[in-house]
């Protein structure tokens, strides 16, 4: 097109829209500026550490059962009486407590004190105590503790937050 | 076909149950009904679904629970908290627990629609009414259910929502307001004791050989917080079995939970004759205590003479400060059974109330503990004969007691052996908690067809007051007379109009009519005008018209009454002018009714 068109055009282009018109700007060979975004900033995410699983369960043991009460409590004076019906007590809290987050079962189901035959070699499942052999594998043995298995876990999410607080002080407001 | 769903809003639970009614196995059998779970905070930052929804909500200061831990899947900021967390904060923050919020449903001593939960709340905390708390926990059963059954909305299934048999046509207005403010629609509503007996012919279907024609079921059924009686009659129509409900005994605030408190008083009192005094959180939790040793040693194969309270210790020392004690049988046993089932005569009926001068604003709780001696003044109260029940049916937590049920049956037994006539016989129901919830979803099933119904109407008797056109005496309140609206037992879907009964209204202006209730007056027809409001009239809250002023102020229009009650079992009364315009009565709940 010719230069005095593209010069008034390029004129008013500027003067009321403020950017040059789509025809002068390719014939020139202008490349419009596409809006550059930063990068989003990515906020470094506190990690997960192994002891924020243990402080959950205890929290929770502590807020259902009060089970961290009784284990820092000093119950050196109290008689067996006295400890024995706190100890009912807690038990039975702390029981149905774990029952609703956790589902145990025993690893062998038999009577403890009788014969059974070894399944399988799984070191972390099944521990060998006694006469063990040199090669570490036995085919049967007394069962003296039925071991646990942890079926289901059903937590609560965990805030990856520092977790100082087990339970809160309380304050009875009059 | 969409989904049936049965909600029990209950005192101190709810409850949801639903079928499907395309599920039926066979033509013959009808489709399975499924308890339902509600997802709920269980603890702050944990949800969970329950069996049963607390029927508490609590009000969140800003210090209450850690930012952002009262998040549901469905509202990550809710106003209010429902449910086990609220219960659990509750008991320990009680200014902000909302409870009891059905209970308070039907009180005429108080602006029903005001912000007046919770009573004792400090000064600074936004209350919310009886009708907002009962329309938050429906809301919460709303938004339960859609999350679990995202393809099939709440807003498109059938939904019955129960109320005792003993609320009257205010109350069950305000219910069926609270559920329609939650969104909710196609609602009927279903009476308890009603849905704990089609729960009993779900499980029964061989119920029609277990009861035949002149039979009379008594309901009785006492939950956490109340106390409600029905008769229902087996009769017969063109060679078919019909049950009707025939009696609807009055709303008595009397329930588990009074018993358990009478035992932590029991044992508290015993505590103090060796010095040990408790604190209010101690006393909570031995009532607790108190409530799981009634349990234990109401199982029927449990024989101990005692069952041991341990109270833990207040803070870290819960060994060193450990209150030690127990419940005997026998003190139970006389709490229990002499103190709310004492065996009596049929004429022994239940001290009134006394009315005390200046009277605090509270639940108005029955003022003799003796649930006998209410169950003898129902019986009593059916017209002139004793009525004697053939059956009985046994619903609500109380009642899963052998000792409770024995003794109650050795009671009517007594009684009915005093008139000549035959022991009852128990109809044999398992005790679920879902009992109301899985009836109301069985209701809804015969509502379609497919099952059988009770029919029932209204509950009670209706009168409006009538201002008689004697001479006025200065200083003496004009006599009122009573006319008949809606006869007991008025069905659904039915019409009475009173066309010689006119009254000129005022356009712009209010018009207001006393409106009364009785349970004990069956026989009034309708149109039956009684010389005088007597004792066995209630009055409730008042019903109001506004003709709307569209520039006819000041002119006065002749209009007639008529008493609708609708296919949904709701009582409306409407005027009718001569040229057809009709305008809808409401209840003023918001004055307060006196007595």
């Amino acid at each position: 097109m010719s230069r005095i068109s593209s010069a008034f055009s390029s004129f008013f282009a500027i003067l009321f829209r403020g950017e040059l018109p789509v025809r002068v700007a390719e014939e020139f060979g202008f490349v419009r500026k596409s809006e550059v975004k930063p990068p989003p900033v990515v906020k470094p995410q506190p990690e997960i550490r192994t002891s924020d699983g243990a402080l959950q369960m205890l929290s929770i043991l502590q807020r259902d059962a009060r089970l961290i009460d009784f284990l820092m409590e000093d119950i050196a004076g109290y008689s067996d009486d006295q400890v024995g019906a706190a100890v009912r007590s807690l038990h039975e809290q702390s029981r149905s407590s774990l029952g609703r987050y956790v589902t145990l079962s025993p690893i062998i189901d038999g009577v403890e004190g009788t014969r059974t035959r070894i399944e399988s070699g799984d070191v972390q499942a099944i521990k060998l105590i006694g006469n063990v052999p040199a090669s570490g594998k036995a085919s049967q043995g007394i069962l003296r503790h039925k071991g646990w298995r942890v079926d289901k876990v059903d937590l609560p999410k965990l805030q990856p937050k520092e977790v100082t607080v087990l339970a809160p002080a309380e304050i009875e407001i009059e | 076909m969409p989904y049936i769903i049965g909600i029990d809003l209950g005192t101190t639970n709810c409850g949801v149950a639903f079928v499907d009614p395309n599920a039926a196995a066979d033509a013959h059998t009808p489709p399975p009904v499924t308890a339902q779970t509600v997802e709920q905070l269980t603890n702050p930052g944990e949800v969970r679904a329950e069996p049963l929804l607390p029927s508490f909500l609590y009000l969140p200061g800003p210090t209450d629970f850690p930012e952002g831990s009262i998040g549901l899947p469905w509202n990550e900021t809710p106003a209010y908290v429902v449910g086990q967390l609220a219960q659990k904060r509750g008991a320990e923050n009680v200014g902000r627990l909302v409870s009891s919020a059905k209970s308070w449903l039907s009180h005429g001593g108080v602006d029903r629609t005001s912000s007046l939960l919770p009573l004792a709340a400090p000064d600074g905390v936004g209350k919310i009414s009886p009708v907002a708390a009962s329309r938050a926990y429906l809301e919460h059963i709303r938004d339960s259910w859609n999350q679990a059954h995202p393809e099939e909305p709440f807003e498109d299934q059938s939904i019955l929502v129960t109320v005792p048999a003993s609320f009257d046509a205010v109350a069950r207005e305000l219910t069926q307001h609270a559920a329609e403010e939650a969104g909710y629609k196609n609602i009927v509503l279903l009476e308890e004791p009603q849905a704990a007996f089609y729960s009993w012919i779900e499980r029964h279907p061989n119920w029609r050989e277990q009861v035949g024609v002149g039979d009379l079921i008594l309901v009785v059924d006492i939950g956490g917080g109340t106390t409600d009686f029905t008769l229902i009659a087996v009769t017969e129509e063109g060679g078919e079995l019909r049950l009707e409900r025939v009696a609807v005994g009055e709303h008595i605030l009397l329930g588990g939970d009074n018993m358990d408190l009478a035992l932590a008083r029991t044992v508290e009192a015993q505590l103090a004759e060796k010095n040990t005094k408790l604190d209010s959180m101690q006393l909570n939790a031995l009532w607790q205590q108190c409530r799981i040793a009634k349990e234990k040693m109401l199982q029927p194969d449990s024989n101990e003479k005692s069952t041991p309270i341990t109270i833990l210790g207040r803070g870290t020392g819960l060994v060193g400060g450990l209150i030690k004690t127990a419940l005997s049988r026998e003190d139970l046993y006389r709490v229990l059974l002499e103190g709310f089932f004492p065996v009596t005569s049929s004429t022994d009926m239940p001290q009134a109330r006394r009315r005390v001068g200046l009277q605090e604003i509270g639940l108005p709780y029955a003022a003799d503990a003796a649930i006998t001696r209410h169950l003898a003044k129902f019986l009593r109260q059916q017209g002139e004969q004793f009525a004697a029940p053939t059956h009985v049916l046994f619903n609500g937590g109380v009642l899963r007691a052998g000792v409770v049920r024995d003794r109650l049956l050795e009671t009517l037994n007594g009684w009915l052996m005093a008139e000549g006539k035959p022991a009852v016989k128990v109809l044999a129901g398992e005790d679920l908690m879902h009992a109301v919830s899985r009836g109301a979803a069985y209701y809804g099933l015969a509502r379609q067809g497919k099952g059988v119904r009770i029919r029932g109407g209204t509950a009670r008797t209706y009168y409006v007051g009538i201002e008689s056109s004697m001479p006025a005496v200065p200083g003496l309140p004009a006599p009122l007379k009573a006319l008949t609206v809606a006869p007991f037992g008025m069905e659904e879907g039915t019409d009475h109009t009173f066309p010689d009964r006119e009254f000129g209204l005022i356009v712009g202006e209010p018009a207001e009519f006393r409106f009364f209730t009785s349970a004990v007056r069956k026989d009034d027809p309708a149109g039956a005008m009684l010389d005088e409001v007597g004792d066995d009239l209630e009055e409730l809250s008042p019903v109001e018209v506004n003709l709307p002023a569209e520039g006819h102020a000041g002119e006065i229009v002749r209009v007639t009454l008529e008493a609708v009650v609708t296919e949904t079992g709701m009582l409306q009364l409407w005027c009718v002018a001569k040229d057809g315009r009709r305008w809808k009565l409401e209840f003023n709940v918001r004055e307060r009714v006196s007595g």
